[in-house]
């Protein structure tokens, strides 16, 4: 009994309740709708959880170093279309498709840098920056595809997102991978204790030594990088590429991360609070399809959902304060 | 004098105007159509009422915040005001700003409250309410379009402050609805530049600790700020559908980013404490001049949105640049 209370007293107590949270959820659905256990929905959910599950990761690394990415979605776009583009002109057979991610990844990295460079050298607020990026790469993917949808990619390569080893699709696979990668990097690394003293004082930590740019643009790097995944993810989960895919995933990033506990100011969350919220928030929203609920309802109670846990992350700091 | 002089022509309202006229000039080169009245009677049309948008996101940035629920406030203003008008058998002009006015300005308090007294980040919180209130909006009112407004809004429409009429027989008229940006651009002027109030509105985006030992009423101001931006975008959603003789439910959505670009390519930092009425109008100008004249250029649509993104990149960088040598010369 004594190890059980222990373990809950060291696990995240966001991510605990968010735990808890889950489960009932599934419980309640799981009785009343069993279809909501079927293999078919549980299936549907684990393709639907890597693609903006990825982008709220690195909106959620953006956020540990004091900044914000809100240029996530249209590094997602653009390298997604990036991507297309290289797979039809090369043929469309394996070799273009490994080609086609290469080029989407180094797509994703120079875009992040570039924030991070805008951010860390200009000092230019990192949320201003984003969104002039989020204008910029929405326009150039805009000027690539001309307007249109990319469509014609072939076969093996949609097979990334809807293909599935032993029932399990393959994004969710690529989504454990990239929660252990993010996992190593920010708990195993001195780059990932640097993020977090510079999240939480960026004075402090130039004067200890640290290079600040460096880091912010290593950080706007990685979170390119996860875009980029993402809008692989996206294109193949699709079949086609276009500029204004997944505009809506930038609340849903946003809430993901301040739901599973990171902190909007800088320093502080944690990869398990943030996986648990990704998987509440996939719940909820397939309830909300079996329910047949009007889908802006769904918008209606993202917002809802966003503000009542802010105001409940303060009422609970404040009381803590007070004792 | 000179030093006077030297530090007007390099003000950054200065930069935009020469930005605009060298654009006026390339325009004008390029398509001497560019070079007639109607232009400027497009252009007013245009920028109708991203500057009330403007006005009222200056002022929030200004007081250190940043508003993105505006085009969902304006929005259900919009299609609250029309639909309600209709059922009702409401035929009134006044009724139907002050019920948009209303609506604008009970979220804005919603926005007040959460920045205010739960001190959400300004982003988020009004993100948040963003996303509530188009979500509420479809919800409630669904997506149909309105077209058949009241009599009497649908006439506002047709009357006009002057008329031009070109060789070719088209008339191009200035609607009287400009009037409403201009006398809110005029308000904001006088707040901002005369009263201890709007010198507070400077003080809370400069160092918001600071502002409260010189005595300002902090919640207070961004309660004002707030709500006022609210009723700016709840009338300027009403003025959007007498525009356009529609009410669309999700029209406005996404024109949050234009508009800020417009603040901040007028010389407002973003991080507060910076910002004139004279430099957001000059920055809706701008992106209004770019948005309605890139074709007249021969530059293709769909470059528009990359066409702003650069010049919002540009532009923030290099305010941020004078603002980084402005600090490093006090020093020396």
């Amino acid at each position: 009994m004594q190890k059980i209370t222990n373990i809950i007293k060291k696990t995240d107590r966001i991510a605990l309740a968010l735990l808890v949270c889950s489960v009932i959820i599934t419980v309640l659905m799981g009785v009343t709708h069993p279809k909501f256990l079927g293999k078919s929905n549980l299936q549907g959910m684990l393709i639907q959880i890597p693609e903006y599950g990825i982008l709220a990761f690195g909106m959620m690394i953006a956020m540990i170093a004091g900044g914000i990415d809100l240029s996530l979605v249209g590094i997602a776009n653009l390298s997604g279309i990036v991507a297309a583009v290289v797979m039809l002109n090369l043929g469309g057979n394996d070799f273009s498709i490994v080609t086609a991610i290469l080029a989407a990844l180094s797509v994703g990295c120079v875009c992040g840098l570039f924030n991070g460079w805008i951010i860390g050298y200009l000092e230019i607020p990192a949320m201003l920056v984003t969104l002039c990026g989020l204008q910029l790469y929405t326009g150039i993917a805009l000027i690539i595809t001309k307007g249109p949808a990319i469509t014609g990619l072939p076969e093996s390569f949609s097979n990334i997102a809807n293909g599935t080893i032993a029932g399990i699709p393959i994004g969710a696979l690529v989504f454990v991978f990239i929660t252990l990668i993010l996992c190593y990097l920010l708990y195993s690394t001195v780059y990932g204790k640097c993020v977090y003293l510079m999240g939480t004082n960026m004075v402090a930590s130039r004067f200890s030594g640290i290079n600040n740019l460096k880091i912010t643009m290593l950080t706007y790097a990685i979170s390119g990088v996860f875009g980029s995944l993402a809008g692989i993810l996206m294109v193949s989960h699709y079949n086609s590429a276009k500029s204004d895919y997944g505009s809506s995933y930038t609340l849903l990033t946003l809430l993901i991360a301040v739901l599973g506990g990171v902190n909007p100011n800088g320093g502080r969350g944690k990869v398990q609070g943030v996986v648990m919220s990704i998987i509440l928030l996939q719940l909820v929203s397939s309830s909300f399809n079996i329910l047949r609920v009007n889908a802006f309802v769904k918008t209606f109670a993202w917002g809802l959902i966003l503000l009542l846990i802010m105001t409940a992350t303060y009422l609970i700091e404040r009381r803590q304060s007070r004792d | 004098m000179k030093y006077r002089i030297k530090t007007f022509l390099t003000t950054n309202e200065m930069i935009v105007v020469y930005i605009i006229i060298g654009l006026a000039v390339l325009i004008g080169l390029v398509n001497p159509a560019f070079n007639s009245i109607s232009t400027v009677v497009n252009l007013s049309r245009t920028m109708l009422v991203t500057l009330i948008f403007a006005m009222c996101e200056m002022m929030v940035i200004v007081s250190g915040g940043i508003d993105v629920s505006f085009p969902a406030i304006a929005c259900l203003a919009m299609i609250a005001t029309g639909n309600i008008m209709l059922k009702n058998q409401i035929d009134n002009i006044p009724v139907a700003f002050i019920m948009g006015a209303l609506i604008g300005a009970s979220l804005g308090a919603l926005n007040a409250i959460l920045i205010a007294i739960i001190k959400m980040p300004p982003l988020i919180a009004t993100l948040g309410v963003s996303s509530m209130t188009s979500g509420a909006t479809l919800a409630i009112f669904g997506a149909k379009i309105i077209t058949n407004l009241p009599g009497k809004l649908d006439k506002l429409y047709k009357v006009s402050l002057y008329t031009y009429t070109n060789a070719e027989g088209i008339t191009y008229s200035l609607t009287i609805l400009i009037l409403i940006p201009i006398f809110i651009c005029l308000l904001g002027w006088l707040l901002l530049k005369f009263t201890m109030f709007g010198r507070g509105i400077y003080a809370v985006g400069g160092d918001i600790r600071a502002a409260r030992i010189a005595g300002f009423n902090v919640k207070g101001i961004l309660f004002f700020v707030y709500i006022f931006s609210g009723t700016m975008a709840g009338i300027a959603g009403v003025t959007y559908m007498i525009l356009m003789r529609a009410a669309d439910p999700s029209v406005l959505m996404g024109s949050e980013m234009m508009v800020i670009a417009a603040v901040v390519m007028g010389g407002t930092r973003i991080t507060g404490g910076h910002g004139t009425v004279i430099g957001t109008i000059l920055g809706v100008t701008l992106i209004a001049l770019v948005k309605n004249n890139l074709i007249m250029l021969g530059v293709p649509a769909h470059y528009q949105t990359f066409v702003v993104g650069l010049i919002m990149i540009i532009g923030t960088s290099i305010t941020s640049l004078k603002a980084k040598h402005i600090a490093n010369s006090i020093k020396v």
